[in-house]
This record gives structure tokens, C-alpha cells and sequence, in this order.
């Protein structure tokens, strides 16, 4: 069903592909009218006051100058523009709530890693405070910590320095597999042991847990990183499991039994003691969280979905996993998002002319070209409902402290655990990746399905064919996108926005709305 | 050297997943059960009146349909699988059991089950998939025999009336350790430096035991070892011992390349290998079996998604261990192609045994059928077995 | 009052200025323009710099 914007008038510029001219950069900011493009200078004078601050720390300049990955922090701006391309009103308020935050938290993150990294600012005691945690771990194990800090080492190096620049991950990826390990295992955990045989990741912390995360490549690639974290550094290690059949009743308590190991081990080395309280409160937290998620799900639903894309995703990324209720400046944004969201959906605002398709999308996204979904929207009108990464846990955790309660969070923890982003989908039978897709289909209204396909995720290709034939049978359609994750080199950006050009106008027949963006200069881009 | 008596024989079992003990205890009444990974306890498919088969496809050559469904991006091994179930291959079966051990065979046999592609016109077949456990621990070991008892045992009696009880696990594991101690025995004829067994002839007689009901094995190979006693091994000396160490291997064609070139692979620590696979599990009256089984599984277990570290460090240690007890001389890591646990295990472990424990290693990954890529592994393999030669002539430690 | 009225004064010379330049660096995307050009500099340094590389 195609939805038309009533007296639809962007001001501004209307083909976008006047911003682009091959360069490694935009060849000028956007111009949005005179109302959002203050509005988005304001938010460009607010990054740009967080990455002041950040550098006005030395340590944080020693580690411009000792970190590879650091280097692509400076793109961080060109970023932000990615993912406001073409918005408008409300939806553009939404992604700069979302985002601006984001980059605040990152760059905290970051500031945080350099004052206990040894190599730079070497806070010893504070260093004492700090637990490793893994990439697309949950942080579930420490909302009962409110003075030990949790520190996502790898969210910097891959997962978010890919957002910034295509080719952050190629030389990690390359010092693995001179290492020996093969090109054909997931990208992401070969990148991380690409950074630890590299020496690139800031050393600090009392110990570090692990999580056999999102696949069986993320599990062994934890081996390499704690073979040198424990024998060089003398960093503890605890491998913290999630069961693989996690939506099966008989693997719950193993789960919370391991979790309470984790806990225990976290409090031996920390000497820090768990606290209930603290524990609760940030309970309370993630159920807020959850329930302003499923609300923009909801809004989503409708035919003026508002929270979607690429920021939509990252924001819960970032708030599920690596806030997990512990920080308590996440809810004023989740209230203000939700806002925004429900302005925008009374309002009927739109982000092009018309939606001509509504799609979810599944699979797991390539870092360096995830703004394409914003893009989908303006060169198609095909707009982006959801993704795999958000459609994650629904169930409210038990948030007063009660004995009961107390025994049971920690399978509440577990089931946090064993729910993170990916994993919940990628593992767990096919019935959380392939028959759910089409309830969500269903819930959402969606009449489209593009399909990130990770060709190293063996995970989701063990499904290919069943993809293709459910969808088949249902009328959906299903747009196969290939990718290799962080790496560039396999799929460029235009050879991934060609694979949906071509079904829109071989299969679907249809002219693009925005045809200057349709094939874009960017494989020189950040 | 002479050939032994039952070699053909073995290895005309091995030409057919549906053999002709399979069939034979088919006739027999025996229910077979499916088995695709080593983390399941092989005795408890052995329990009562059923027996077990671990899946393989002899004489793959294309893979296409499979292809289709899983892309070329998963190991070999499970799209084989995949491609001789839709074939119609193992419609002997009667039952599968898998682990959600690595994500390409549980996407396998996903795919076997949502394609019906088993069990055709058989009522009672039904499909099981497990946890197994990811650390080697008490918590590990409880959650082993909960998900053996709901995932194997309670099925295989619900849906088969087969006995599972105490003693009839018991019963199952001293079949399995006859069998096991055999093949033990057998397998000590090649840690001599004059050795009265190959390694290609060695793995034949080990694969068989998990392809065939291993109660109609006993009497052959009890009659294999006996010939060993006396069989004059060859005089020549082989050109340097090798262990192979690495993800499944089903295919005895690559043992055999490997002795082709000069090599002895002494000693097999790979997937349907005898090590630890073959090892005995002794039994106490202290305890119930089934725990016993599920313990020694799990601390044995070289797979290498046991995670944790005592793990990670442990398998290293123990193939040192092995090719000091097998007098070897250098060390083959293999993993079948697209395999993502062993692509990290191999790389880790190739490099530790060579910096940590001084040996000459040689890293591969294979195709599912060797004799799609025999060329290059043998070219490989001769290179190393060269490097080991050379290494010993002068004189240089290991 | 002149006192007031010349800092105001100041203060709005001030704001306009920084106003100016700063839209003229954001809207021409001068900011991400000269990042860019130190880059490749960077790269170069951590290229050259020695590092422990063993798994």
C-alpha cells in the first residue's frame, strides 16, 4: 500500500546528490531550510563541544598517536551527516537526539579506556575498577556494580569505528589472516583478533569476562584474545556462556548458574561486593527501555513509522547491550525519543514523498554502509520498519527486590545474556530467525524483506534457502543484499546499494524517487 | 606389508552410509539412530535395542541443492550431509540426534527437517537437537546429563519403547568399550618405530565403528588384532611421523595421501578419529552411569568450542602430549573448509605447538572429498615431510 | 549604560563572528575537509611504529 505525504514540500536541497563529489568527504553540508539547518548547525556545534572536551584530555591525544582505530574518530561528524541525510522535522530531531547521544557515550567510553589504559593515561586504581567486556556481550552481569565499570573495549576498535570509516577493519583483518586464520570466518571476531595480535587494544582493567556472543567465530576468537590478555598482561579471564538453545526451558538454570560464577569472579577481583539495590534500579531501567522500544515499534506499525534506520538500531544497540539499565542518563533520552516519535506520527510526517514499500530489515548489517537504510527511503521510498538487531527481548524483568526476585534475576540476567543483539536471532533453532521474521512481517504491515546477507555468517547462509522459499510462499518480497560485514574490499558500498537497485527496477519495475542518488560517488569516501 | 584379512571388508563398509550391518541390524529389529558430532555420548545411542550411525556421505561429488539451501559459505561437511539427506541417503534412519554444537551442522539439520528430508514414510521419526556443554564444570556436566535425559534417552524410550535404564546404559558402554579397547590396542601398533599398521588401514577400521552397529564389528576386529600380533611390518622406515590433528576427518582417502607421500600418521586426534573417541569410559558403582558417561564425555571432549581457558590451553597441551607418546615428528592441523571453530583452533594451535613446544606443524584446510584437491595437499604435504627430513639430517631439534 | 550597551555590543560582535565562521566551517563541511587531509598522516605514523605482533 503506498503511503503519499500530503503537501509533501521539503525545503531545501531535493536531489541529495549534490552533496557528493567522490571525494574522501561531502563536498558541502546540506542545506535544510533555514529552520533544520540551524537546527542542525546547533547539533554540529554540540558533537563538536564532546570531541573538544575528549581531546582536550593528553591522554587522549597520546592515544590518537598509539591506537590505529583511533584515527578513524575523526570522521565522527561525516557520520552524524550520513544518517541525517534528507531529514526533516521531527525525523531529524530524532536521529540527532539518538545519535548526538550515542557519540556521547562512545566518546565516554573512549575517555574511560584511555585514563585506565596503561599505555596512556594509566590511572592504576581506577584501572582496578575496570572489567573487560566483550564486544556484543550484554552487560547484564554488571547492573549490580554501580561503582565497577564495565569497559566494551571492542565497541570502539570495530563495531563503531566501522560506522565511521569503510576501511577501519582491513588491516586488523589482514594481520589475522597473515596470522593464519582464514578469510572466511565472520569479520568481526576476525578483526578483533586482528587488533589483539596487532597489540592495538588498550590494556587495562582488574579482569575480563568473555560470552561465546554471536557465533561460533566470536566464541574462538576469544581464546586468542585472552591467551594474551591473561599470559602477557595478567588480566584474568572468565568465559561466561550463553546457552546456544536459549529459548529452551532445560538450558535456563545452567545459564544463571554461570552467571552467578561470573558475578562471583567480578567481585573477587574487583573487591567490590554486589549490590541489590543498584541491581534493581537499573532492572527498572532496561524495563523502561523495553517498554519505550516496543512503543516505537508500535509507532513503526503504522504507516508514519518515525524512530527507524540505522539510528534506530544503533541507539538499541547501545542502550540494550552496552548501557543494560546501568546508566540512568538513558531514559530522559528514551522519553524525549518517544516524544519526538509520537509528534512526528500525529503530525504524519514522512521522510519522502511516498512510502511505496514497507520493509523489514534482517540479517546482520554491514557497519560501513548501514546508512543505506536511510537511504532506501529517499532514492525508493522503501522504508525500513525494523531491523533483526532491535527485534530483541519483550519480557519484563522482575524489578523489586524480594528473596524471590533476587534468585530470580539471575536467570533474568541470563536470559538478558542470552538475548543480545544477534545472537538472539543467529542462534536458537530456526524458528527465532526465520518464522519469526514473518510474524514480525505480519505485526509491522511489511510487504518487503531486504535481507542483509553476511556471506560469513553461517549462521543466517545456513538459512538461505529456506529464506527464499518461505518468502516465496508468502508474497513477500525478499531482496537478497551481500556483504562481508567490515570489510569493503568484497562488497564496495555501490556494489551493495546495486543489488536493491536492481531488484527495485527489474522485479519491482519502478523508478527511483531521488534518481541522484541512486549510484553515488562514495568508494573513496570515509 | 602384508594385507590384513578384514581390510576390504572394512572398507566396503564404508562405500555405503547404508551399509550392510546397518541393514543386517535393521533386520534385526534394531532401531538406528543418527548421529551427526562427537559431543553426543555415543553409548546412550547404543542403549537397549538401538544402535548408532554417525552420518557421513562417501562419494560426495556435487553439492548443489545443498548449496542452495546453506551457500557455499558452510563447511563441507554439513552440505554434504544436507545433499545425501534431500538424495534420500539415510532414509534407513530412524531417529537424529544433533547437538547445537557448531552452527553449520545445526543448520544441517535444520534443513533436513524442515525438507522432511529424513525419515520419509516412517511415522515414528522424529528429530532432536540438544545443548551441550561450553565449559568443561560441574555446571557443564549437570546440564549434559539434563539435556542427555530429555534429548536422548526420554525420546528413544517414548517413541521406541527402547531401555533406558541404568543398566542398560551400562550394558551399552561395555559393548562400547570392547569395542574401544580393540581399536586401543590395535592403534598401540603404530606408536613402535617399526609399525605393523598404517595409518590409512588404522582409521578404516575406526571409522567403521562409527558408521556400523558395533556389536557385528567385535569379532573382526578381534580377529585384526590377532593378525597384527604376527604381521611383519615394513622394513623400509617412513619418512617422518605425523599427527593429525583437526576437524572431522571421514574421508581415509586423506590418511592415505598423507602415507603416500612417505609420511606415518601415527595418531589420529581429529573427529571420527580414535582419540579420544575410542577411549574407554570406565565405570564405578559410586554414581549413576549416566552421569559418568556425560562427565568423561565432557572432560575429555577435544572439540574445540569448549571455551574455557583450562580448555583452550588443555588441547594444545594434550596434542604435545600425544606426539610424545607417538614418538612423532611433526604435526598436520586440518580443518575441513568453511570450518569456523577450527579455523581459530588450528591457528592458534599450529602456532603454539610450533613456539611453545618446538614442533614442525603444517597447516591445512581440505575439501570434504580429498580427491577434489589431491594435487595441492599433496604438494603441501610433501613440502613438509621434506622440511621434517631435512630438519633431522641436521640434526635440529624438534 | 553605555558601559552595558558597549559589552552587549562586543558580545553580539563576538557571537556574529563565531556564528560566521563557524556556519561557514560547518555548512561547507571545511571541518571534515581538513581532518580528512591529516589522515593519511596518521596512517603513516602508526605504520611505522613497532609493535608487538604475535598471537
Amino acid at each position: 500500500m503506498v503511503v503519499k505525504a500530503e503537501n509533501y514540500n521539503r525545503p531545501g536541497d531535493k536531489e541529495l546528490g549534490v552533496l557528493f563529489d567522490g571525494g574522501k568527504v561531502r563536498k558541502r553540508r546540506e542545506w535544510r531550510g533555514l529552520k533544520d539547518t540551524l537546527y542542525d548547525y546547533g547539533r554540529w556545534l554540540h558533537i563538536m563541544g564532546i570531541l573538544a572536551k575528549f581531546i582536550a584530555k593528553p591522554r587522549n591525544i597520546k592515544a590518537m598517536f598509539r591506537y590505529r582505530w583511533m584515527a578513524n574518530y575523526l570522521a565522527t561528524p561525516h557520520m552524524i551527516d550520513k544518517f541525517t541525510m534528507g531529514l526533516r522535522d521531527e525525523p531529524l530531531r530524532i536521529v540527532h537526539t539518538s545519535m548526538d547521544f550515542v557519540v556521547y557515550d562512545v566518546a565516554s567510553t573512549l575517555d574511560n579506556i584511555f585514563r585506565g589504559d596503561r599505555r596512556t593515561g594509566n590511572d592504576v586504581e581506577y584501572s582496578k575498577k575496570c572489567v573487560l567486556s566483550d564486544e556484543n556481550a550484554m552487560t547484564a552481569f554488571m547492573m549490580g556494580f554501580p561503582t565497577v565499570h564495565a569497559i566494551l573495549r571492542e565497541v570502539p576498535c570495530m563495531f563503531v569505528a566501522n560506522l565511521l570509516t569503510q576501511y577501519s577493519s582491513t588491516h586488523y583483518l589482514d594481520v589475522a589472516q597473515q596470522a593464519g586464520i582464514p578469510g572466511d570466518v565472520c569479520p568481526m571476531p576476525e578483526a578483533e583478533a586482528g587488533t589483539s595480535i596487532d597489540d592495538d587494544f588498550a590494556v587495562l582493567g582488574c579482569c575480563a569476562v568473555q560470552v561465546n556472543t554471536t557465533c561460533d567465530g566470536s566464541l574462538m576468537g576469544n581464546g586468542i584474545i585472552a591467551k594474551r590478555l591473561e599470559r602477557e598482561y595478567g588480566i584474568p579471564t572468565f568465559q561466561l556462556i550463553a546457552p546456544m538453545r536459549h529459548r529452551e526451558p532445560d538450558v535456563q538454570k545452567y545459564a544463571a548458574e554461570d552467571m552467578k560464577k561470573a558475578i562471583a569472579f567480578v567481585e573477587e577481583h574487583s573487591g567490590e561486593k554486589w549490590d541489590w539495590t543498584a541491581y534493581f534500579e537499573s532492572a527498572k531501567r532496561v524495563n523502561d527501555a523495553t517498554r519505550k522500544r516496543m512503543a516505537w515499534l508500535e509507532i513503526n506499525s503504522t504507516p508514519y513509522p518515525q524512530f527507524v534506520g540505522a539510528p534506530f538500531s544503533l541507539y538499541n544497540d547501545t542502550n540494550y547491550m552496552g548501557n543494560c539499565g546501568r546508566s540512568k542518563l538513558f531514559p530522559p533520552v528514551d522519553a524525549k525519543l518517544l516524544k519526538l516519535a509520537q509528534q512526528g506520527y500525529e503530525a504524519k510526517r514522512m521522510m519522502a514523498p511516498e512510502y511505496r514499500h514497507r520493509c523489514i530489515v534482517w540479517g546482520v548489517q554491514p557497519q560501513y554502509c548501514i546508512d543505506m537504510l536511510n537511504w532506501m527511503v529517499h532514492c525508493w521510498g522503501v522504508v525500513p520498519l525494523t531491523d533483526m538487531l532491535s527485534m530483541i527481548n519483550t519480557k519484563m524483568i522482575a524489578e523489586e527486590d524480594t528473596p524471590e526476585n533476587r534468585d530470580q534475576a539471575y536467570y533474568d540476567m541470563a536470559w538478558l545474556n542470552e538475548n543480545m543483539i544477534m545472537r538472539n536471532r543467529t542462534h536458537g533453532g530456526y524458528k527465532v530467525l526465520v518464522n519469526e521474521l514473518w510474524e514480525f512481517c505480519d505485526m509491522m504491515h511489511a510487504d518487503m524483506v531486504m535481507m542483509w546477507e553476511h556471506m560469513s555468517c553461517k549462521a543466517l547462509d545456513g538459512m538461505h534457502g529456506q529464506f527464499e522459499e518461505q518468502a516465496r510462499e508468502r508474497g513477500i518480497h525478499l531482496v537478497w543484499v551481500c556483504h562481508d560485514l567490515c570489510d569493503p574490499r568484497v562488497y564496495t558500498r555501490q556494489a551493495i546499494r546495486n543489488q536493491f537497485n536492481d531488484y527495485m527496477r527489474t522485479v519491482m519495475r519502478e523508478e527511483p524517487l531521488d534518481p541522484s542518488i541512486e549510484t553515488l560517488p562514495d568508494e573513496n569516501a570515509w | 606389508m602384508k594385507d590384513l584379512k578384514h581390510l576390504l571388508y572394512f572398507e566396503n563398509l564404508l562405500l555405503n552410509a547404508d551399509n550392510e550391518l546397518v541393514e543386517k541390524a535393521k533386520e534385526d529389529g534394531k532401531i538406528c539412530v543418527a548421529f551427526v558430532c562427537e559431543n553426543i555420548p555415543e553409548p546412550l545411542l547404543n542403549v537397549g535395542n538401538a544402535f548408532s550411525v554417525r552420518l557421513r556421505a562417501p562419494r560426495t561429488d556435487s553439492m548443489e541443492i545443498s548449496t542452495y539451501y546453506m551457500t557455499s559459505f558452510l563447511c563441507e561437511y554439513s552440505r554434504a550431509l544436507l545433499e545425501r539427506a534431500i538424495e534420500g541417503g539415510y532414509n534407513f534412519t530412524d531417529c537424529i540426534m544433533a547437538p547445537d554444537g557448531c552452527t553449520m551442522i545445526n543448520r544441517c539439520v535444520e534443513n533436513m527437517e524442515l525438507l522432511k528430508a529424513l525419515g520419509t514414510d516412517k511415522d515414528k521419526f522424529f528429530y532432536s537437537n540438544m545443548e551441550i556443554p561450553l565449559k568443561a564444570d560441574e555446571n557443564g556436566k549437570e546440564l549434559y546429563v539434563l539435556q542427555c535425559k530429555n534429548h536422548i534417552l526420554a525420546p528413544l524410550h517414548d517413541t521406541y519403547g527402547i531401555d533406558t535404564s541404568d543398566a542398560a546404559i551400562r550394558k551399552a558402554v561395555e559393548e562400547h568399550n570392547k569395542v574401544c579397547r580393540l581399536i586401543r590396542a590395535i592403534g598401540d601398533y603404530r606408536k613402535g618405530d617399526k609399525p605393523r599398521i598404517t595409518g590409512y588401514e588404522f582409521h578404516v577400521l575406526t571409522l567403521a565403528t562409527y558408521v556400523a552397529p558395533k556389536y557385528l564389528l567385535i569379532d573382526k576386529l578381534e580377529e585384526t588384532l590377532e593378525e597384527l600380533k604376527t604381521r611383519r611390518p615394513e622394513k623400509k622406515d617412513y619418512r617422518a611421523r605425523v599427527v593429525v590433528v583437526g576437524s572431522e576427518v571421514d574421508d581415509s582417502d586423506f590418511i592415505k595421501l598423507i602415507e603416500d607421500t612417505g609420511a606415518y600418521v601415527c595418531a589420529d586426534r581429529f573427529c571420527y578419529g580414535s582419540i579420544p573417541g575410542r577411549d574407554p569410559i570406565e565405570l564405578t558403582d559410586d554414581e549413576d552411569a549416566l552421569t559418568q558417561v556425560c562427565s568423561q564425555y565432557m572432560y575429555r571432549c577435544q572439540c574445540p568450542r569448549m571455551m574455557n581457558m583450562e580448555k583452550v590451553y588443555g588441547r594444545k597441551q594434550f596434542v604435545n602430549d600425544l606426539a610424545k607418546e607417538y614418538n612423532a615428528d611433526g604435526i598436520i592441523y586440518e580443518q575441513v573448509k568453511f570450518c569456523d571453530p577450527w579455523a581459530y583452533e588450528r591457528t592458534m594451535g599450529s602456532t603454539m605447538l610450533r613456539d611453545d613446544f618446538g614442533y614442525p606443524v603444517l597447516s591445512v584446510d581440505r575439501p570434504y572429498n580429498i580427491n577434489s584437491s589431491v594435487g595441492q595437499m599433496r604438494t603441501r604435504v610433501q613440502a613438509f615431510v621434506e622440511s621434517i627430513e631435512i630438519k633431522k639430517i641436521r640434526g635440529g631439534a624438534k | 549604560m553605555s558601559i552595558l550597551a558597549n559589552i552587549f555590543k562586543k558580545l553580539l560582535i563576538a557571537g556574529g563572528s563565531f556564528f560566521a565562521v563557524t556556519f561557514v566551517v560547518y555548512f561547507f563541511n571545511l571541518d571534515m575537509k581538513l581532518t580528512s587531509k591529516i589522515e593519511p598522516f596518521l596512517i603513516k605514523h602508526y605504520d611505522t611504529m613497532p609493535r608487538e605482533t604475535y598471537l
